[in-house]
C-alpha cells in the first residue's frame, strides 16, 4: 500500500472514526450559515420550486382584471408608446365599470408626443390658432385618472439618472425604525410619471423586479421574491399592486410592519397580513398561470366587453406582447408577462398568504442538521454497515418528509435537500469507517479460525498418536493364540473420545493356566488414559510374579496408590482359568460381576463374598479370590459400563437388554459375538454419542480336550 | 449445580438431584466444595439427599470418594443417604458402601450422626 491511502485511512479510522466525520459536520455547519453559497442555495431553489410545483396556490377567485397591451392592440392601434389620448379613452373606458382601483404598470416620465410643444418643434410654421386649440394628451389623461383611484407605477433606480426624481405620493403614515429599515432596500431616485399625470394618481407603487440574475447562473433569472416595501430617498413606498390594495381600502388602508429579532417579518395593509423576508421581499407562492383574466386593451377600446367586467375589481393596464420583453420565468416553470406577477401578489395579499422563510427556520435547519449529524456520529459506529445504511436512509426520508410537511401545512420553506447533502460527507465517512472495521474483524476472525483449525489438527494429530499407543498397549485377541483349541477368545475396546481409560488384557501365565483381565478408570479421555496404562502394565506384571491373585490386586492397589495426586481409581476384574480343569479363580475391585452363558442361560459370577471397592478408593483393602467350575461350552463375558450404561436418550442399555443379547449367542465364535454385542449396543444407542468407552472381552472354554472347530 | 440445604437434628442435608455424569461431576465438584469446607470436627455432620439422583457414573463416584477422604482428614462426618435401586445397584457393585456410609433414609441416617 502506498502512502496516501494509508494516510487517508488513518484520517477515516481516527478517533474511532468519529474524529473525520465531526469535522466534516462542523465544516458542514459552517456552509450552512452562508446560505447563498453556491451549490446550496442551487439546492434550496430547487427544493423549494419543487415544493411550489407540488403544490401551486390555488386561484379559486379572480379579484384582478389585466387590460392587456398586447400584440392584437399593437396591430390595430400602432405602435408602442400610444398617445397618452388614446391611454385616457382607455382610461375612461374602464372607468364606466366602476372598477376597485386602477393600477397602470406603465411610467409616463417624458413629455407626449402629441403635445402642442412637441408639435410646434417639429413643425415650425405651424399657425398660432393651430396650435392653440391642439388637444393636450398629458392634460387629457391627468383628467382621466382623477375618475377613479389610480396607482401609477414608479422605478426605483440605485443610482441617480438624468430623469430621475422623486415620487411625489409616498406612503402617508408610516414609523421610522433605523434597525428595520437597514435591511430593506433603498434606491437614491425613481423614473416617476410627469407631475401633471402623478398629482391626479391616487398613489405610486414600485414595479422593481428582483430577478436573481446576479446570484446564481443555473436558474436563469427565475424569478422567485418580489419587493414590497422599499424606501425612495428615505420616502417608503409599497410595490404597485400592494399599493392598489391599500389605496381600495382608503381610510382603512392603513400600513405598518411586523417586526422581529431579524428586522421585518410581515406587513399589515388594513386588516390584510403578508409574510416577507427582513428584505422587505415577498416569497410569492405562485399559481398556475391562467389566461381568463386578460383583456385586450384594443377590444376594450372597441367596446367589445361590458363594462360591469370591471366593477369592485383590481384593474391593471399593463404589457402582454412578446415584442415588449416583459416576461419572467416562474418557480413552476411558466413564462409570464411581468404585469401578472402584480395580480399574483393582489391574489396573494388578499388571501394573506405567502411562502415563509421567518428567521428562525435557518436555526432549526442548523439544529436539526447538528442533531441528526451527531447521532449518526454517536450511533453509526455501533451498528452493523445494513443497519448503518438502514439508519441513515430513515434519516434522510424523515428530513425531507419534514420539509414537504411543514411545506403543506403552514408554506413554510425548510430546506431538507441541503441537509441531506451537507449529511452525507459525515456518513460516508462513517460508513467507510464501519466497512473498514467490518473487513478487518473479518480477516482477523478467519485467521483466527485457521489458527484454530491448524490448532485442532496438530491436537488431533498428537491425539491419534496418544491413540496409536493406547491401542498397541492392548493385545490383539486375533492373533493371540493362534493354535489353541481348548478356548478362544476376543476383545474389543471402543473409547468413547480419542483416547479412552478402558483397558483389557489376556495372557497365558504358564502352559496351563489363562488370565483375563479388565479395568475402567474413573472418567475419560487423557487423565484416565494415562492411568490405565499404568494400571494395565500393573496388572500384568504384578498377576504374573504373585502366586496368589489376592495378593497380587492388593500389591496392585499399594503401587497404584503411590503416586495417585487426582485421586484416580480403577474398577477391575481378573480371572485365571485352569485350562485343563475349567477351574476360575477371581479377584474383583467395584467392577461389574462378569456373565457366564451356559446352554443359552445367563449367569453372573458370584463376586458378593469377594468384591472390594475399586483399587486406590478406599486405601488398602483386603482383597480376596474366589473360585468356581466352568463348564466345557461356557462363555465368560467381561463388559466395562460402557455397555450397560450406554444411553438411547431415554434409557440405559442395562443388564436386563445385555443379558438378553448374549442369551443368543450359542455357539457363535466369540469374535462374532463381539462384534454382534457391540452392534446392538450402538443400535440402541441410535447414533447418540457413547458417553463412556466401551469394552468387552469374551472367553469361550471348548474343556480340556479341546473343540473340534 | 444447585444444591438446596436444610437442617435436621444437627445435620446438614444437601438435596442432589439429577443425573451425576462425567459432565456434571465438574459442577458437583464445585458445588460441593463450600459445605465440604465446613464439614469438620465440631461441626454439623454433611449428609447427601440422594433421592433424586438417577444416575451417577464413574467420575460422579470419583467426587464422592474426594469428599469422602477430604471430610475424614478434616475429622468431619460425612454420609449419603435415600439411594435410588439403580444407584444402590452402582454402590454395590464398586462396593462404594465400604468407602462412604450409606443409609436407607434421611431419618435412618440422622439418627445415627446425628448431635
Amino acid at each position: 500500500m502506498s502512502r496516501l491511502p494509508e494516510m487517508l485511512l488513518a484520517v477515516i479510522r481516527a478517533g474511532r472514526g468519529r474524529a473525520f466525520p465531526l469535522l466534516l459536520l462542523l465544516l458542514a455547519a459552517g456552509l450552512l450559515m452562508q446560505p447563498d453559497m453556491q451549490p446550496l442555495l442551487g439546492i434550496r431553489e430547487a427544493q423549494f420550486d419543487h415544493y411550489q410545483r407540488l403544490l401551486p396556490r390555488q386561484r379559486d377567485s379572480e379579484p384582478v382584471v389585466i387590460v392587456g397591451i398586447d400584440s392584437q392592440s399593437l396591430v390595430q392601434l400602432g405602435q408602442w408608446p400610444w398617445s397618452r389620448d388614446l391611454i385616457a379613452d382607455l382610461v375612461d373606458k374602464i372607468h364606466t365599470g366602476q372598477p376597485l382601483v386602477l393600477g397602470i404598470d406603465v411610467v409616463f416620465a417624458e413629455r407626449d408626443r402629441y403635445s402642442p410643444e412637441v408639435l410646434a418643434k417639429h413643425i415650425p410654421d405651424m399657425a398660432a390658432g393651430t396650435l392653440a386649440v391642439l388637444p393636450e394628451p398629458d392634460r387629457k389623461l391627468a383628467r382621466a385618472l382623477e375618475g377613479t383611484p389610480t396607482v401609477l407605477a414608479i422605478a426605483g433606480l440605485s443610482q441617480a439618472l438624468p430623469g430621475g426624481r422623486q415620487p411625489a405620493k409616498p406612503l402617508p403614515v408610516f414609523d421610522h425604525d433605523r434597525r428595520r429599515d437597514a435591511f430593506l432596500p433603498h434606491f437614491v431616485s425613481a423614473l416617476v410619471s410627469r407631475p401633471i399625470i402623478e398629482a391626479a394618481a391616487a398613489g405610486e407603487g414600485l414595479i422593481n423586479a428582483t430577478p436573481e440574475l446576479e446570484k446564481t447562473d443555473n436558474q436563469r433569472g427565475v424569478l422567485r421574491r418580489v419587493p414590497a416595501l422599499a424606501f425612495v430617498d428615505e420616502q417608503p413606498f409599497l410595490s404597485l399592486p400592494l399599493e392598489m390594495v391599500r389605496v381600495a381600502l382608503g381610510d382603512g388602508g392603513n400600513v405598518r410592519t411586523e417586526n422581529g429579532p431579524q428586522g421585518v417579518q410581515a406587513i399589515h395593509i388594513g386588516d390584510y397580513r403578508l409574510p416577507v423576508l427582513r428584505s422587505g421581499e415577498l416569497l410569492l407562492h405562485f399559481g398556475r398561470s391562467s389566461a381568463h383574466y386578460y383583456l385586450s386593451a384594443a377590444d376594450v377600446l372597441a367596446g367589445a366587453y361590458d363594462p360591469e367586467l370591471f366593477r369592485s375589481r383590481f384593474v391593471i393596464i399593463g404589457f402582454n406582447s412578446t415584442g415588449l420583453q416583459d416576461r419572467i420565468v416562474t418557480p413552476l416553470g411558466e413564462s409570464l408577462p411581468g404585469v401578472d406577477i402584480h395580480a399574483q401578489v393582489i391574489e396573494s395579499l388578499l388571501a394573506s398568504q405567502a411562502l415563509q422563510r421567518p428567521y428562525w427556520i435557518q436555526w432549526a435547519e442548523m439544529a436539526t442538521l447538528l442533531c441528526i449529524g451527531l447521532a449518526l456520529i454517536a450511533f453509526v459506529p455501533r451498528l452493523r454497515a445494513r443497519y448503518a445504511v438502514l439508519s441513515f436512509a430513515l434519516a434522510s426520508i424523515a428530513i425531507l418528509t419534514g420539509g414537504y410537511l411543514s411545506f403543506f401545512a403552514a408554506r413554510y420553506l425548510f430546506d431538507g435537500a441541503s441537509l441531506l447533502f451537507l449529511l452525507c460527507p459525515p456518513f460516508i465517512s462513517l460508513l467507510g469507517n464501519t466497512l473498514i472495521t467490518a473487513d478487518t474483524l473479518r480477516r482477523a476472525a478467519e485467521a483466527q479460525l485457521q489458527n484454530s483449525r491448524e490448532e485442532a489438527a496438530r491436537m488431533n494429530g498428537e491425539l491419534d498418536a496418544a491413540r496409536r499407543i493406547q491401542m498397541g498397549l492392548l493385545p490383539d485377541t486375533a492373533t493371540l493364540f493362534p493354535d489353541e483349541r481348548r478356548f478362544s477368545v476376543a476383545a474389543l475396546l471402543e473409547p468413547a473420545r480419542a483416547v479412552g481409560g478402558d483397558y483389557y488384557d489376556c495372557f497365558m501365565l504358564d502352559d496351563r493356566r489363562v488370565c483375563v483381565a479388565i479395568g475402567d478408570v474413573s472418567g475419560k479421555g487423557v487423565p484416565a488414559s494415562l492411568f490405565m496404562a499404568v494400571s494395565k502394565t500393573l496388572t500384568g506384571t504384578l498377576t504374573r510374579r504373585h502366586s496368589a491373585l489376592g495378593s497380587a490386586f492388593r500389591d496392585i492397589e499399594a503401587e497404584l496408590n503411590r503416586e495417585n495426586p487426582e485421586y484416580l481409581f480403577v474398577t477391575a476384574f481378573i480371572g485365571v482359568l485352569d485350562i485343563d480343569t475349567g477351574h476360575l479363580e477371581y479377584v474383583c475391585a467395584g467392577h461389574d460381576a462378569p456373565l457366564i452363558v451356559r446352554n443359552g442361560e445367563v449367569l453372573a459370577i458370584d463376586i458378593r463374598a469377594i468384591a472390594g471397592p475399586p483399587l486406590c478408593a478406599a486405601g488398602s483393602y483386603p482383597f480376596e479370590s474366589a473360585g468356581m467350575q466352568l463348564q466345557a461350552g461356557d462363555l465368560l463375558c467381561l463388559f466395562t459400563d460402557g455397555v450397560t450404561e450406554a444411553m438411547n436418550g431415554n434409557e440405559m442399555f442395562g443388564n436386563d437388554r445385555l443379558r438378553a443379547t448374549i442369551a443368543t449367542f450359542r455357539s457363535l465364535a466369540v469374535q462374532d459375538c463381539a462384534s454382534a454385542l457391540r452392534d446392538a449396543v450402538r443400535h440402541f444407542e441410535a447414533g447418540h454419542p457413547p458417553a463412556d468407552d466401551l469394552t468387552l472381552l469374551l472367553l469361550r472354554w471348548h474343556g480340556a480336550t479341546g473343540s473340534s472347530n | 449445580m444447585n444444591l438446596p440445604t436444610r437442617e435436621q437434628a444437627g445435620v446438614l442435608i444437601v438435596s442432589v438431584s439429577g443425573r451425576i455424569d462425567h459432565t456434571a461431576s465438574e459442577e458437583f465438584t464445585l458445588a460441593l466444595e463450600p459445605l465440604l469446607a465446613r464439614c469438620a470436627k465440631g461441626q454439623p455432620a454433611l449428609l447427601l439427599d440422594f433421592s433424586a439422583v438417577d444416575y451417577i457414573s464413574s467420575a460422579g463416584l470419583r467426587v464422592l470418594m474426594m469428599a469422602s477422604r477430604r471430610a475424614k482428614a478434616q475429622q468431619g462426618i460425612f454420609a449419603i443417604a435415600a439411594l435410588q435401586p439403580l444407584v444402590q445397584e452402582v454402590f454395590a457393585i464398586s462396593r462404594f458402601n465400604l468407602i462412604v456410609p450409606c443409609y436407607a433414609s434421611v431419618d435412618a441416617a440422622c439418627k445415627v450422626i446425628g448431635a
